[in-house]
């Protein structure tokens, strides 16, 4: 399970968001929904403990243990993941070493095989990470990581924007792949394709707080019949 | 008489500034008597020879400890391949093609230091000639050590890979514990020969207090290969050298260099690639870094002679503390339409948005820096030895441990 209360943060001294709260229960896939600088990855970037977002209040739990105050590599290693939009291109280090390295830390090289396979690496895996991918490959690679962490809560931001729609495809197997290991599941996402096909909650946030949160197909609804700024009335769980 | 002009041509060269690197007052150093042992060195620098630079004391082929050379050693079992491992001076007694060779691809008075060779070097240093077709599987090993400080240390090493044979010579250069100060200067000069391939690797493990002045030249002929790796992994007081590398019709050259600068020293590494037949081709990559106020200056250089011919430069420099430099100078030259040559230079930090991932997958931030740092050391290099490849993993494993602490 995945629980924020009260959160609020700041990005170079400028409040972004304004006391979020949102539970993601384990097993369960909620989308995140909103229009661009709602705060969306700022949120998910505070959740894991990222140095450029300053948390100024509010608490963070993982299942029942509260991991606010603890560094970025120590709330991965207790099961908290994210997925990042756009991973950094490394230079010198190949995608079969970062798996391979992931994959040590988490205790799951024995997943190695079955995870390249699932996100169709294969041809990849001699490249630099995330040098030169192509939108799709970025977004599978990425998972990937992702998976072989084999997190209780994981945040994917954005994982079906520039992706093609077999990549598409092949990232939602992967989602429901981790919910079915039960990890608490958080997808940002501004396409319907992947919101259509991940059946769960959905969590509208809009200046930096979440406004409305229901069933992810009737909220979707709203949205495209009357805008996000229309749905913080009522459906707010 | 012509032998007399020659070598006062190269008395003169004896105050001849090199082009590069700092000037080193030759002076300051003692000349020791070259000369040729029988035995084996003292077990204690055999130690040091497995410790510092990976080399299994039953494996070198030559060993020289200052101005020794040891050449019980060199009775290897290489001469049941009919390969000759031998000291120069007895070589050039002995074989046509070792004086054949000898200041042919190096001048001696090109500068003081191959001057000083020259005049005062004896000859030490080893021999190598392979047979035309004979593919030695195992490196060829050989050691050069400093052995009391203070005083200069000459090496002339000449390498013959004759037609289609194939070796890998590996070469440890190293100081023994305790001993800080010194020269070494380095004549080698290579010879592929039509069709045959050459992989050396040079391993230089120094101190604080020494000076090292490389001089090299490769000769490599038609559909010739050689694959250089050179690692510069400790600190010395400064090192420079710019072997040239000239390739003929279809002939094939890689030059990788990985430099971790440290404790003060200037670091002055690259080399130059001249493309003189057609289809030639050569590819220079550096990965240096610098730290403790050290310098590292990599300079790469492909000059294109004739038409076809494909060069790529690679340059990427770290740097790793605001008291250090690096220069990166690639110089890519064309005298003929139908040349390909390209280069590509960076210099940086490493990426704190780098670091920051690693972090939020699992990894403190020290251990985050070692990944990308081993990231940025490790150049394949498809053409060595698993011997080799494995002590260059463990060199990396050392230079990646000593900067991340």
């Amino acid at each position: 399970m995945l629980k924020v209360e009260g959160l609020r943060a700041s990005v170079a001294g400028r409040e972004v968001l304004h006391g979020v709260d949102l539970e993601v229960p384990a097993g369960e896939v909620h989308l995140l929904l909103g229009p661009n600088a709602a705060g969306k990855t700022t949120l998910l970037s505070a959740i894991m403990g990222l140095p450029h977002v300053q948390v100024t209040d509010g608490r963070v739990f993982l299942g029942e243990h509260e991991v606010t105050l603890l560094p970025p590599w120590e709330r991965a290693m207790r099961g908290l993941a994210l997925a990042f939009q756009i991973p950094p291109e490394f230079r010198g280090l190949k995608l079969s070493t970062l798996l391979e390295k992931v994959a040590e830390r988490h205790g799951t090289t024995d997943m190695m095989g079955g995870v390249v396979e699932l996100l169709r690496l294969d041809g990849l895996l001699d490249r630099e990470a995330f040098r030169g991918f192509s939108g799709g490959e970025r977004k599978r690679a990425e998972l990937a990581v992702t998976l072989l962490q084999k997190p209780r809560a994981a945040m994917l931001d954005e994982p079906d924007s520039g992706v093609d729609l077999e990549s598409v495809g092949i990232v939602a197997s992967a989602i429901e792949r981790l919910a079915r290991r039960g990890a608490a599941v958080l997808v940002v996402t501004h396409t319907s394709f992947l919101a259509e096909r991940l059946d769960g909650e959905a969590h509208i946030l809009l200046d930096g707080v979440v406004k409305a949160s229901g069933p992810a197909r009737e909220m979707l609804e709203r949205i495209r019949e009357y805008g996000f700024g229309e749905v913080d009335g009522g459906g707010s769980s | 008489m012509v032998e007399a002009v020659a070598r006062e041509r190269v008395r003169e060269a004896l105050s001849k500034k090199a082009e590069y690197g700092p000037d080193v007052d030759l002076t300051q150093f003692r000349l020791e008597k070259p000369r040729v042992a029988v035995g084996d060195p003292d077990a204690s620098l055999l130690a040091e020879a497995q410790r510092k630079v990976g080399l299994n004391p039953g494996s070198i082929s030559y060993f020289q400890a200052g101005e020794t050379a040891f050449y019980k050693m060199m009775e290897a079992t290489l001469a049941k391949m009919g390969v000759v491992v031998k000291p120069l001076r007895i070589a050039l007694k002995e074989d046509e093609r070792a004086r054949r060779i000898a200041w042919s691809l190096v001048p001696p008075d090109k500068d003081k230091y191959t001057a000083a060779a020259y005049l005062y070097g004896g000859e030490l240093g080893y021999y190598v000639y392979v047979p035309p077709g004979v593919r030695v599987e195992q490196p060829i090993y050989t050691c050069l050590s400093l052995f009391t400080g203070g005083e200069v240390q000459f090496t002339h090493n000449i390498v013959y890979v004759d037609e289609g044979a194939e070796a890998h010579v590996t070469t440890g250069c190293m100081v023994p514990h305790g001993v800080k100060g010194g020269l070494h200067i380095g004549i080698s000069e290579f010879y592929v020969a039509p069709g045959a391939k050459l992989g050396y690797t040079m391993l230089h493990s120094w101190a604080p207090g020494v000076h090292v002045r490389p001089r090299t030249a490769v000769r490599v002929e038609e559909g010739g290969e050689y694959h250089s790796y050179y690692a510069v992994y400790s600190p010395v007081a400064s090192i420079q050298s710019y072997p040239q590398v000239r390739l003929a019709r279809g002939a094939y050259a890689k030059l990788t260099s990985i430099v971790s600068a440290e404790a003060g020293g200037v670091y002055d590494l690259g080399g130059r690639a001249v493309l003189e037949g057609e289809g030639a081709a050569a590819e220079m990559v550096s990965r240096v870094m610098a730290r403790e106020g050290s310098t590292v200056v990599a300079r790469n250089e492909i000059d294109a002679k004739t038409g076809g011919t494909r060069g790529h430069i690679e340059c990427l420099g770290l740097l790793l503390d605001d008291a250090s430099r690096v220069d990166s100078v690639p110089i890519i030259s064309s005298l003929a339409p139908g040349a390909e040559l390209t280069h590509e230079a960076a210099i940086g930090s490493l990426s704190e948005e780098n670091i920051a991932y690693l972090e939020a997958k699992g990894f403190t931030e020290e251990e985050a820096r070692a990944l990308l740092l081993r990231g940025f050391l490790s150049v394949e290099e498809p053409g060595l030895p698993p011997l080799i490849r494995s002590e260059i993993e463990r060199i990396v494993d050392f230079i990646v441990k000593n900067a991340v602490g």
